[in-house]
């Protein structure tokens, strides 16, 4: 299935912009992710630790909602969905 | 609250001031509270990029000013956020809230705006001779 990532900021550039990725049916967000690191180095060191974390700076929405990080592991994604990828927000 | 007052827009075109504060104001209100937030010189800026996740971010600004709306004996909110490229002094965001008196309008419009900056996901660069740099957002990160 397919699974649209999309990204802003500073984690745009690293990742070099918005990505369909194909993701075996019944992937969770944390498959997704290290399917992201996947696709470079740079994308690599800007969502991971060296111990394979997730960087505490990382916020992530599923659909236009929130996902902590704990959801990640069970949160599974659908067809056609969007998991968008934001350092802390500075609008205003 | 209906569409005619509480209108809700990111834009790259800049705006009037006065034109929106005239939108606003109607005979009953006694108050109009304006914050204008402005691309400031930090010394070495020329210009800033602002990028935003668009659908989110106008639905977070909506609700903001539903809560403004439930929170504050207001009358009237206008927020107008633009994002692409601007120079320093251009415009960034327009806040106007009109209300009987200026107590809830002031504070109205500055819950607005701490709001905005903690949670409507849009991005700064600050582009210069120095380089560029990214502003810092002053909330939490992924698991707040």
């Amino acid at each position: 299935m397919q699974v649209r990532v999309r990204a802003f900021a500073r984690l745009r550039e690293a990742i070099g912009g918005d990505l369909m990725l194909e993701v075996p049916a019944g992937a969770t967000v944390s498959m997704l992710l290290a399917a992201v690191g996947e696709t470079s180095e740079q994308a690599e060191e800007a969502l991971f630790e060296e111990n394979g974390e997730l960087r505490g700076y990382v916020i992530l929405m599923h659909n236009g909602r929130r996902v902590r990080h704990a959801e990640t592991t069970t949160l599974t994604l659908a067809d056609g969905d969007e998991v968008a990828l934001f350092p802390p927000v500075a609008g205003g | 609250m209906t569409e005619e007052n509480g209108m809700i827009s990111i834009t790259r075109d800049d705006f009037d001031v006065n034109e929106v504060i005239g939108r606003v104001r109607r005979p009953d209100m006694g108050a109009l509270v304006t914050f204008l937030g402005v691309v400031r010189d930090d010394g070495g800026i020329d210009v800033m990029e602002l990028e935003a996740y668009e659908e989110v971010a106008v639905r977070e600004m909506e609700a903001i000013r539903d809560e403004a709306f439930e929170r504050f004996p207001i009358m009237a909110v206008e927020i107008i956020h633009r994002i692409g490229r601007l120079r320093v002094g251009e415009n960034i965001l327009l806040i106007v809230v009109g209300a009987g008196h200026r107590k809830e309008a002031f504070d109205a419009c500055e819950h607005i705006l701490e709001r905005i900056k903690e949670s409507v996901p849009i991005w700064k660069k600050e582009i210069g001779e120095g380089g560029e740099r990214w502003v810092p957002g002053e909330s939490h990160g992924g698991d707040a």
